[in-house]
């Protein structure tokens, strides 16, 4: 009796044990280990781990660099994240008629995102090529001014924006379409009924009722922007000047281009865990009260 | 209050057409019940006249004027549908609301008209509620509410009632019929459930295929089918049509009007001896599946003391005699009396 009740209750652990296993080393062990680290002096080239205390987050906060990163990203994700979302709630509404074209503008849109995102960054680097791109030979074409695109720092985070934009519209549309599809037809044809016109149907029924995949959407965005790193590594290095040098960037370079400053490193690193968790945290509070959960 | 026309109207999906060229008039302040199997059209016909699912030809009149290019906010009818279609992020206040904000009607008459309607359906208490937090036959209320509290010329119902229990539904059954009273309104009821139909219908819309089988009263539908098809879509069992042997008619009896008896009976115009197949006792009444010569027919009757072989008899007025079509033969017809001889020649 009493070892049957043991059992039954350690069998659920056993399930469970696997992921969190996997939880535990890859992603809780990593990320103690990084805090740890932004309060120690080490470099990739010395031997010791000095304490610090918080000299590296001091030491961060005075440089501009930096800042000039911490900038960047939240430029970066303030963009991305307001037009794709724009876009893909938009994409999703105009794809939401069933029609043949619609299915296949559907499949077409979603394809970019399974493209590996160096080979996108790559691709778009030749296609903004300011002497050569195609880009800039169709704006000559129609007569339109060309662009510096990313040789220019007024330019160049804004084209890094389009492809990242460009990247991922197809996906975020797709969940929000599959959100529109969940809502039955009888709400809109009631709707018609109570004489509901397109605007305030919108606003009043359709939004609300994605109301969850687009918080998801936000979430996702906002985090997946804060991360940002392939298409500003392989387009533009962080340049010109410093001008698309992002956080993930800026740790990149400072623990393993040169530098080595693993303890600095670390500590951006951590700030940009906060700034993620605050933001994350910030959402649920102001909006999470909007969502409609059925 | 209104009077709705159909004038030649038709309903293409692609290459499928469900309905063509079908005239019908629904008087003002009527209930009038659409019936037929499911695909037969109801449905369709409802969402024509509701204009969100608008005919591909043919016009809808309402009190005479053509309303076939109206959108559906401007035709002043409230529909209910099967899923009753509440908007589920808006409390019941605002559902109810909904539709006259959007018409502008002020705040202070909103009020007031929302007190009046939730006090007849008895919501008042749940105005404050999400509607995922309301039990089915409230939700009903609200689908109501939300469709009475425009004042509309034409309910239109979508076999509101099909989403609840047996109990509920009887009761709701009593309400609406109740409600079409008080609201002296044109009611349009679709339903795939007969007993709706017959104890609600001023009139009866029979369809089957797109087309209209029989339009009458409830009674008339019942007693007085046109067709093979009403006879036997409407009662439960269903009319026994048998075919007369030697001759291209057919005759029908519903299964009430079989006399059962243990001995013969006098002066029964047919009758014949058979066997018990099956016997369901339903408490009030006593369902018998009986056998002859190979054929089997259904009886209903008021006692359950019948076991083994009996004696079924029916009197000469409880026939029906049907064509190779299936028309009806009606007994002004000059073929009537040789057909129904020919029944009484079958088995003594």
């Amino acid at each position: 009796m009493k070892s049957d009740r043991l059992r039954e209750k350690c069998i659920p652990y056993l399930f469970v044990i696997p992921a969190m296993l996997f939880l535990v080393v890859f992603t809780l062990y990593p990320l103690i280990y990084m805090i740890y680290l932004s309060f120690t002096d080490w470099t990739l080239v010395s031997k010791t781990k000095n304490f610090v205390g918080f000299d590296n987050f001091e030491y961060i906060w005075q440089r501009a660099d930096f800042l000039n990163a911490l900038g960047n990203t939240f430029f970066y994700t303030f963009w991305t994240v307001l037009t794709l979302m724009i876009a893909s709630i938009l994409f999703a509404v105009w794809l939401h008629k069933d029609t043949r074209l619609n299915s296949f503008t559907r499949t077409a849109m979603f394809t970019p995102h399974v493209i590996a995102l160096l080979s996108v960054s790559m691709v778009w680097s030749w296609l903004m090529n300011e002497d050569t791109g195609l880009l800039n030979m169709l704006l000559q074409s129609v007569g339109l001014p060309t662009s510096r695109w990313l040789n220019s720092s007024d330019t160049a985070m804004g084209s890094i924006v389009l492809v990242s934009w460009w990247q991922s519209v197809g996906y975020y549309t797709l969940i929000i379409f599959a959100a529109l599809q969940g809502i039955p037809s009888e709400i809109y044809e009631a709707a018609d009924l109570d004489s509901a016109d397109p605007i305030n149907r919108f606003f009043r029924i359709t939004l609300p009722m994605i109301s969850p995949q687009v918080f998801l959407c936000l979430i996702t965005m906002t985090i997946g922007s804060f991360k940002v790193f392939e298409t500003i590594k392989v387009m533009t290095a962080g340049g010109p000047g410093k001008s698309t040098q992002v956080l993930v960037y800026y740790i990149y370079i400072t623990a393993f281009s040169m530098q080595f400053k693993i303890g600095i490193a670390s500590a951006a690193g951590t700030v940009l865990l906060i700034i993620v968790g605050l933001l994350t945290i910030l959402y649920f509070a102001f909006l999470s009260k909007k969502v409609f959960y059925q | 209050m209104a009077k709705i026309e159909l004038r030649n109207v038709s309903k293409r999906f692609g290459n499928t057409t469900v309905v063509e060229n079908l005239n019908l008039t629904i008087e003002d302040g009527e209930f009038a019940v659409l019936i037929g199997a499911s695909g037969c059209g109801k449905t369709t016909l409802l969402r024509m006249i509701a204009g969100i699912g608008p005919q591909s030809s043919g016009q809808v009149l309402m009190d005479g004027q053509d309303i076939s290019d109206l959108p559906p906010g401007k035709r002043d009818l409230a529909m209910v549908f099967q899923n009753y279609a509440i908007y589920p992020t808006m409390s019941v206040r605002g559902n109810i609301e909904y539709g006259l904000k959007n018409k502008k009607v002020p705040a202070a008459e909103r009020n007031r008209l929302i007190e009046e309607i939730s006090g007849i359906l008895g919501i008042t208490e749940y105005l404050d509620r999400r509607p995922s937090q309301l039990s089915g036959g409230q939700r009903q209320r609200v689908a109501l509410a939300r469709a009475m509290v425009k004042k509309p010329k034409v309910f239109l119902m979508d076999e509101p009632l099909s989403n609840l229990d047996a109990k509920l539904r009887s009761h709701m059954r009593v309400e609406l019929i109740e409600l079409h009273k008080k609201l002296k309104t044109t009611f349009v009821y679709v339903t795939h459930d007969q007993v709706e139909a017959m104890s609600m219908a001023d009139r009866i819309i029979l369809m089957d295929k797109g087309t209209i089988q029989q339009e009458d009263c409830p009674a008339e539908i019942y007693n007085n089918p046109c067709n093979r098809f009403t006879a036997q879509f409407i009662g439960s069992p269903q009319m026994n049509i048998l075919e007369i042997p030697g001759s291209e008619f057919s005759f029908g009896f519903r299964p009430e009007k079989i006399v059962l008896s243990e001995t013969e009976l006098p002066d029964k115009f047919l009758q014949t001896k058979g066997s018990i197949i099956t016997k369901e006792m339903l408490g009030s009444e006593t369902l018998y599946q009986l056998g002859f010569d190979g054929i089997s027919i259904m009886a209903k009757s008021l006692t359950d003391r019948f076991d083994d072989n009996v004696y079924f008899s029916l009197n000469r007025e409880d026939i029906l005699i049907f064509d190779k079509d299936g028309k009806r033969v009606y007994s002004s017809d000059s073929r009537f009396d040789s057909v129904l001889e020919k029944v009484g020649g079958m088995k003594k």
